[in-house]
C-alpha cells in the first residue's frame, strides 16, 4: 500500500520535472514592468529562431535579490549603482565587442560611465533624470524655478505632492536640498537630510507612491510630483498643463544598462540581444512605447526633430554636463541605511 | 416565526447592499474593461480594443497559463497527498497525530509573508534553482494543510466498522479504501481540492519569493505594472465570466439529475 | 485498519521538509548575524533587541494590530447581521446567496485590489482609511461564511422551544442564537484578523507607501537592504504574536463551549 502511493507520489514528481528544463535555444531576460516595447521581444524570437523568457521585477534591489537566490538569467537590465556593485562582487561578465557592435551608435552621453569606463560589461537601455513635475495652473513657474528642491518645504503645498517612494531618491532630494552629494559617506550628513526629510513630510504630507504617480498626474490628482523624467514625459504629453523642471540643485542623472550575469547560461545569445536592443529601430520602439529616453543618438534626434514623437517636449532629453547633478554611486551606507531610515520619516 | 413586511425589506435591502459592496470592484473592472480611452476613471466610450491588445499581450496570455498550470498540479498533488495522509492520520495513534495535526496547522495560521519567505531561504540553502518546480512545490506546501484540515473531521465521523466488516469479508486494504472509506468522504475531498484551488489561484507572496526566470503569475503581472493598462481589466473580465460559467454549471448538474431522477419515478 | 496508519508516513516526511525545515531557516537567519554562510555563524539575539529597542518599529507593530483590529470588529458589525439574515432565507435563496458570495474569492486579489485602487484614486481618503476599505472588502466574506455556518448548524427547534416558553424575538437570539454562533464568530475572527495583520500587498497598493505595517517591514529587509537576518527576527516576532493570539482564541472558544 505504502508502495504503491510512494510510487504515485515519485511519478508525480517526475512528470513535473520537464517543465523546468526548456534549457536549449531560450533567453533568459529580466526587466522592469512594462519597460520594452513586446515587439522587440517577438522580432527578435523570430529572427534568431529562439524563445525568450522574459521576466518582470519591480527595484534594483529586489533584482539583486533575484539574482542572489542563484537564478540564472542571461540579460538583465537594472540601474547604475546596482551594476556598480554587481561587478565589484564579480556577479556580471565581460561583453564580447565583436558582438554588440551597436554600441557605436550610442549618444556620447550615455557611453564610458563611470561604473564601466570602457562599456566592458554593460550597455546603455534607457536613460533619465529625476525632476519635479508640477501644474502651472496651481504653482507658479517662477517660485519652481527660484526653490528647487526647497520647494517641497512650502506648506501651501500640503496634501498635494507625489513623492516617488524610493529610499536613495527620497534622501536625494533632502541631501541635494542642503548642498551635499548625494553619494555622501558621511553619517552626519546623512542624518541632516534625515531631519530636513521628516521637516518636509511633516509640512506637506505628501503620497509616497511609486508608478500610481504616472495617471495620477496625467488625471491632474496632485500639484507636484517628483518623477523619473520619462514618466513625466508621458505624463506631460497627457496633460498639458504640466511643466517640468530639473531643479539647481542638482538631482539624479539614472543609466539603466544591460548585462550578462556571470552565472548566465546562454551568453552568446545574451550578446547578440544586447546588440540587438541597441540597434535604431528596437530602440526606436522602446523609447516610443516607455517615454524614456533612449541612448541611441539617432533615435534621440529623431524623436526629438521634426515631426518626432516627443517633438518640442524638454523632458525627453535629460540635462547632462551640470556640474551639481550625480550619479548614483553603490555606497554601503546609503544601501543598508536609507530605507530603515525612509520608514522612519514616513512615521513621524 | 412570521417575518414582517418591514423586517423583510430591511433584510433584502440589507444584503443587497453587502452585495453591491463586494461586486463593486468586480463591476469596475468589466466597466473599464470596454473603455475606449485608457483611463481607468473616465469611461469615454465603448470600445473592445483592450480584449484585441489582451490576446496580443503574450506576457499576459502566458501569466494566466502558468497561474492555472500551477493551480492545477497543486490542487491535484495536494488533494491526493492530504487526502492519503488524512486517512493515515486518522488510524494513528492519538499523540502522532496531534504533533503531525499542530505542525500541519503552522501554514494555515503563519501568515503568507513567512512561510513564502521561510520556504525560499529553504531552496536557496540547498541551491535548488528557483523556477517552476519551486513554484509548485511551494503551492503544494501551503495547500495539503488546507485539505488535511477539510477531511479530517468528516473521517473522524465515519464508522470504522464498515471498513473492517468490507476486511473481514475478504476485501483487500487497497478495496476497502477506495470502495468504502474514499466514497463516504468524497465530498470532503471535493471541497478541499476546490480550497486548494482557489488558495493557489488567490496567492501572491508566497509565488513572489520562490519563482525563478519568465515565470509569473497573474497576480505578479499586476503587482509589477507600472500604469493602469485596461488589458488587465479584459482579462479580469474574462476571468469573471468563465468563475461564473464554471459556478453555474457545478451548480446545476445537480439540479438536472435531480430532475431527471424525479422524471423517471413518478 | 490499523496498516492504513502507515499512508502518513509520506506526508510525515513532507511536512519534515516543506513546514519544519522552512521555519527552522527563519530561526537560524533571526538568531545570527549577517554576512555568516552557512558552515560558520555565530548566535546573537542582536535582532531581537534591536526591534525591541526601537519605538519606530513598536509603532509599526502597533499600527498593524490596530487596523487588524478595526477591519475584524467591522468585518464581524457587518457580517453577523448578514449571515444571520442569509440563514433566515429560503434554501434557495440561501444557496445563491452563498454562491453570490464565494464568487469572487475565485477572482485573484490582485485584481480586485488594482480595482480598488481606480476607484479610491479620485477620493480624498487618507491612506489609512483606504487601506481599511481594501482589508475589509478583502476578508468581509470569510467572516460572513464562517458565522453563516455556524448559525445553519442551529437546530430551530431550540428557537421554537425559547419562543414557547415566552421569551420575545430579542431574548431568545440574546440566549440561543448568539452564544451558539460563537465558534463560527471565533473562526471568523481568525480568517480576519491573522491575515490582516501580516497582510503587505493591500497596503502597498492601497495605501502608497505612506503606510508601513509590519509586512510591508519584512519586505523592506528582504527585498531592499538585504538584511535577511533582521527581517527573519521580525517574521519570526510575527509569527509568534500570531501564535500566542490564535493559542488565545482557541482558549476563549474552549471556556465559551464549556459555558
Amino acid at each position: 500500500m505504502t508502495k504503491k502511493m510512494t510510487a504515485v507520489l515519485l511519478l508525480i514528481c517526475l512528470a513535473l520535472l520537464p517543465v523546468c528544463s526548456l534549457a536549449d535555444g531560450t533567453l533568459n531576460v529580466m526587466n522592469y514592468g512594462e519597460y520594452i516595447d513586446e515587439k522587440v521581444i517577438y522580432d527578435f524570437e523570430k529572427e534568431f529562431g529562439v524563445r525568450i523568457n522574459y521576466t518582470f521585477n519591480d527595484t534594483p534591489e529586489s533584482m539583486y535579490t533575484k539574482l542572489q537566490t542563484g537564478v540564472s538569467y542571461d540579460v538583465v537590465v537594472t540601474s547604475d549603482y546596482m551594476i556598480d556593485r554587481l561587478i565589484k562582487e564579480n556577479n556580471v561578465q565581460k561583453m564580447d565587442k565583436s558582438v554588440v557592435t551597436n554600441l557605436d551608435q550610442l549618444s556620447d552621453s550615455v557611453k564610458n560611465l563611470y561604473f564601466d569606463p570602457d562599456n566592458d560589461y554593460s550597455a546603455p537601455y534607457l536613460w533619465q533624470n529625476v525632476v519635479l513635475c508640477y501644474d502651472t495652473t496651481k504653482i507658479d513657474p517662477t517660485k519652481v524655478e527660484e526653490k528647487g528642491w526647497s520647494i517641497l518645504l512650502d506648506p501651501e503645498l500640503e496634501g498635494h505632492v507625489f513623492l516617488y517612494d524610493s529610499p536613495r531618491d527620497i534622501f536625494m532630494i533632502g541631501l541635494k536640498a542642503l548642498g551635499y552629494s548625494m553619494n555622501t559617506e558621511s553619517r552626519d550628513e546623512l542624518m541632516e537630510a534625515y531631519d530636513w526629510l521628516v521637516k518636509m513630510n511633516q509640512t506637506i504630507h505628501p503620497s509616497f507612491v511609486t508608478d500610481e504617480m504616472i495617471d495620477g498626474m496625467a488625471q491632474g490628482e496632485k500639484w507636484m510630483a517628483m518623477m523619473y523624467s520619462g514618466d513625466a514625459t508621458y505624463a506631460s504629453m497627457e496633460n498639458e498643463k504640466l511643466a517640468v523642471w530639473a531643479p539647481l540643485d542638482g538631482t539624479n542623472i539614472a543609466y539603466d544598462n544591460m548585462f550578462i550575469p556571470a552565472n548566465a547560461t546562454n551568453p552568446e545569445l545574451a550578446n547578440q540581444f544586447i546588440n540587438y536592443v541597441l540597434d535604431y529601430p528596437n530602440s526606436m520602439l522602446i523609447t516610443v512605447e516607455t517615454c524614456y529616453t533612449s541612448p541611441n543618438e539617432k533615435v534621440i534626434e529623431d524623436v526629438t526633430g521634426p515631426g518626432g514623437e516627443f517633438e518640442g517636449i524638454e523632458s525627453y532629453v535629460p540635462r547632462t554636463g551640470y556640474e551639481k547633478d550625480e550619479i548614483y554611486t553603490d555606497n554601503e551606507l546609503l544601501r543598508t541605511e536609507t530605507p530603515e531610515l525612509l520608514v522612519k520619516v514616513k512615521l513621524q | 416565526m412570521k417575518k414582517s413586511r418591514a423586517s423583510r425589506v430591511f433584510s433584502s435591502a440589507y444584503l443587497i447592499l453587502i452585495l453591491l459592496f463586494i461586486y463593486l470592484p468586480i463591476g469596475y473592472l468589466v466597466l473599464f474593461s470596454f473603455n475606449e480611452g485608457k483611463s481607468m476613471t473616465n469611461f469615454s466610450g465603448f470600445s473592445l480594443k483592450w480584449y484585441e491588445s489582451m490576446f496580443q499581450n503574450r506576457t499576459m496570455i502566458e501569466s494566466i497559463t502558468t497561474t492555472l498550470i500551477v493551480a492545477v498540479i497543486a490542487t491535484v498533488v495536494s488533494t491526493v497527498v492530504g487526502t492519503v495522509a488524512a486517512i493515515g492520520l486518522s488510524k494513528a495513534k492519538r499523540i502522532i497525530r496531534s504533533i503531525v495535526m499542530e505542525v500541519n496547522n503552522l501554514p494555515v495560521m503563519n501568515p503568507d509573508i513567512v512561510t513564502a519567505i521561510g520556504l525560499m531561504l529553504l531552496f536557496i540553502s540547498v541551491k535548488f534553482q528557483l523556477g517552476m518546480v519551486t513554484l509548485i512545490l511551494s503551492h503544494i506546501s501551503f495547500c495539503i494543510p488546507y485539505v488535511i484540515l477539510t477531511v479530517m473531521p468528516k473521517l473522524r465521523q465515519l464508522d470504522d466498522n464498515v471498513a473492517e466488516a468490507a476486511l473481514d469479508l475478504g476485501a483487500t486494504p487497497f478495496k476497502a479504501l477506495t470502495k468504502v472509506i474514499i466514497p463516504q468522504i468524497l465530498p470532503a475531498i471535493i471541497s478541499g481540492a476546490l480550497i486548494a484551488f482557489s488558495m493557489s489561484l488567490d496567492d501572491f507572496v508566497v509565488s513572489y519569493f520562490n519563482t525563478g526566470a519568465g515565470i509569473n503569475t497573474i497576480s505578479m503581472y499586476v503587482y509589477s505594472m507600472k500604469r493602469y493598462n485596461l488589458s488587465v481589466n479584459a482579462m479580469s473580465t474574462l476571468i469573471v465570466a468563465a468563475v461564473t460559467l464554471i459556478l453555474i454549471l457545478v451548480n446545476l448538474i445537480p439540479w438536472i439529475k435531480d430532475k431527471k431522477t424525479k422524471k423517471e419515478e413518478p | 485498519m490499523k496498516s492504513f496508519f502507515r499512508m502518513s508516513y509520506p506526508y510525515i516526511l513532507w511536512i519534515a521538509i516543506f513546514i519544519v525545515a522552512p521555519m527552522f531557516m527563519i530561526l537560524l537567519y533571526a538568531v545570527t548575524r549577517s554576512g555568516n554562510d552557512t558552515l560558520t555563524f555565530t548566535f546573537t539575539l542582536d535582532n531581537f533587541a534591536r526591534f525591541f529597542s526601537d519605538p519606530d518599529f513598536i509603532r509599526v507593530l502597533l499600527n498593524s494590530l490596530r487596523i487588524a483590529l478595526f477591519t475584524t470588529i467591522f468585518c464581524l458589525l457587518i457580517g453577523y447581521p448578514a449571515a444571520l439574515l442569509i440563514a433566515n432565507l429560503s434554501d434557495r435563496a440561501q444557496t445563491m446567496m452563498l454562491m453570490l458570495l464565494t464568487l469572487p474569492m475565485w477572482i485573484n486579489m490582485l485584481l480586485k485590489t488594482y480595482a480598488w485602487r481606480g476607484i479610491l484614486l479620485s477620493t480624498d481618503f487618507g491612506s489609512e482609511f483606504k487601506v481599511f476599505i481594501g482589508m475589509v472588502y478583502d476578508f468581509l466574506p470569510f467572516m460572513i461564511i464562517q458565522i453563516h455556518t455556524a448559525i445553519a448548524k442551529l437546530d430551530p427547534n431550540l428557537l421554537v422551544a425559547a419562543y414557547d416558553l415566552g421569551a420575545n424575538k430579542w431574548k431568545s437570539f440574546l440566549k440561543v442564537t448568539l452564544p451558539l454562533s460563537v465558534p463560527g464568530i471565533i473562526s471568523g475572527i481568525t480568517l480576519v484578523f491573522l491575515p490582516a495583520v501580516s497582510s503587505f500587498v493591500i497596503p502597498k497598493m492601497l495605501g502608497g507607501g505612506d503606510y508601513v505595517l509590519i509586512g510591508n517591514l519584512i519586505e523592506i529587509y528582504f527585498q531592499q537592504t538585504g538584511d535577511w537576518n533582521f527581517g527573519s527576527a521580525i517574521s519570526l516576532i510575527m509569527a509568534l504574536i500570531i501564535i500566542l493570539a490564535m493559542w488565545a482564541t482557541k482558549k476563549l472558544d474552549r471556556s465559551a463551549q464549556e459555558d
